[in-house]
């Protein structure tokens, strides 16, 4: 943990998971903690879910630790555990080897041929 | 603690060396209304600012792990911010309405929002409700062939103020809007000359959220250049959490070349998510629980260097999959080097 770079100090939370935190904040006192805990689990899982499908093109796996952080793995018993997204991109090019790049015609070819599932919740 | 307070709104102020930011501010500062504003000036120029909440500010700006120039704090700004949130909490200055960050003619405007949002204090104390850029009717043509900052600036913009509209001629004036709009179709373009203007349309936020959109200059082709930006819906209701990959992982990988990111998406839920993104630098996106106007469709504008508006749709295109909903062009204004 490096108290300097901000690296796992939670002060600071990724936009993407900005929603999550200001539904919490928001919710009336004495309403159920546990629904909100439900609603990040969710979210959590289905953006593990998600993720994968764009890892496997780079040979890497993610899960989530404990539901706090996630853990990225490659095929060669490598691991990072990284605290969000902010963190997750830069630890699997590490892993990779290779910058991921949503542009990249390799990678914007192959997801383009998988068939399309029906989203899940949207929220 | 005392009463909630929403978050105190910040408006930086950009724009090129001599192009008017200085005397814009000295005339808007004098209207009563603007007594509660604290202004934070990187230098006292020529033209001197008479206020009694001014303060100087060294630009110390410290390089964080990436080395990427749009993710630096400006240490500097921390400080000032915190002491005037100090003054303001403990009640020695009258309460504190707005805070306008004047930056150097050269600067990049990403590290001073990178700056806000990522300090563990201000980002719970204020918020950039604006970016206001002011452009030279007479050199600013100049300053967009010349100077990748000064395109920067114009694409970091929520509100252009085109100054010295007075001086210049007529035709020059016509083709700079229209530059602008081509660069930025987001922005919203003011007309000042003399720095008069009202300050309460100056400093009006809700005109940067609800011209999210590019409005009448979509579709419309410009030659700019140096910047392409293209302005995209979804078919369908987008997922947020496939979105949030979808864009970190662009702006990890091309950040430095996303010059901006703005607009609203419908995520299926009964207000959409404003998304509003300079370089690396994301603001908080706001889900709001409905809709501004009657129009509930996906609008975003994405504008960059180097990225071919074909590569981002081709792109979201790849990843409908995840998103849940494919994209529409709605206009793209690319920056042609040859006709």
């Amino acid at each position: 943990m490096c108290v300097l770079c901000g690296q796992d100090f939670v002060a600071q939370v990724h936009w993407t998971d900005r929603h999550l935190e200001d539904r919490a904040r928001a919710a009336a006192p004495g309403s159920d903690p546990t629904e909100h805990q439900r609603d990040r689990r969710r979210e959590r899982a289905h953006r593990v879910a998600l993720t994968r499908k764009v890892l496997r093109h780079y040979g890497l796996k993610l899960d989530d630790w404990g539901g706090s952080k996630y853990v990225l793995r490659d095929g060669k018993g490598r691991s990072e555990i990284v605290q969000d997204l902010g963190s997750f991109w830069p630890a699997a090019e590490r892993l990779a080897g290779r910058t991921l790049d949503p542009l990249e015609p390799r990678l914007v070819e192959a997801l383009g041929e998988e068939p399309a599932y029906a989203a899940t919740d949207g929220g | 603690m005392a009463g909630k307070r929403a978050t105190r709104p910040i408006t930086i102020v950009t724009g090129f060396l001599g192009s008017g930011k200085t005397t814009l501010l000295g005339r808007v500062l004098s209207e009563p209304s603007m007594s509660n504003t604290a202004v934070l000036v990187n230098e006292f120029g020529e033209v001197g600012l008479d206020h009694h909440l001014l303060r100087r500010v060294d630009e110390r700006a410290v390089l964080l792990g990436g080395g990427c120039v749009c993710c630096t704090t400006r240490e500097d700004l921390v400080e000032a911010l915190l002491e005037l949130l100090d003054l303001d909490q403990r009640g020695e200055i009258p309460r504190l309405d707005r805070v306008v960050v004047e930056t150097t003619g050269l600067a990049d405007p990403a590290p001073i929002l990178h700056t806000i949002f990522a300090d563990p204090v201000l980002q719970h104390h204020f918020s950039v409700d604006l970016v206001l850029t002011t452009v030279d009717a007479v050199n600013g043509d100049l300053h967009l062939d010349r100077n990748p900052e000064s395109v920067k600036q114009v694409a970091a913009a929520d509100k252009i103020v085109l100054t010295k509209t007075d001086v210049a001629e007529p035709g020059s004036v016509q083709r700079l809007h229209s530059r602008l709009g081509a660069i930025n179709p987001s922005a919203h373009v003011l007309e000042v000359a003399f720095g008069e203007a009202d300050p309460g349309e100056l400093f009006r936020p809700d005109g940067a959220v609800s011209r999210a959109v590019p409005g009448a200059s979509a579709g419309e082709s410009h030659e700019t250049g140096e910047t392409n930006s293209v302005s995209l819906s979804f078919d369908g209701p987008v997922d947020w959490t496939a979105f949030g990959i979808w864009l970190s992982m662009l702006l990890h990988a091309r950040g430095e070349d996303v010059l901006r990111v703005k607009g609203f998406l419908n995520v299926g839920g009964s207000g959409p998510v404003v998304v509003n993104g300079v370089q690396h630098t994301i603001h908080p996106p706001e889900h709001l629980d409905r809709w501004p106007d009657e129009n509930h469709r996906s609008r975003i504008v994405f504008i960059s260097r180097g990225i071919r508006p074909d590569q981002l749709l081709g792109s979201l295109e790849a990843f409908r999959g995840l998103l849940g909903a494919r994209p529409l062009s709605l206009g793209a204004e690319q920056g042609a080097s040859s006709p």
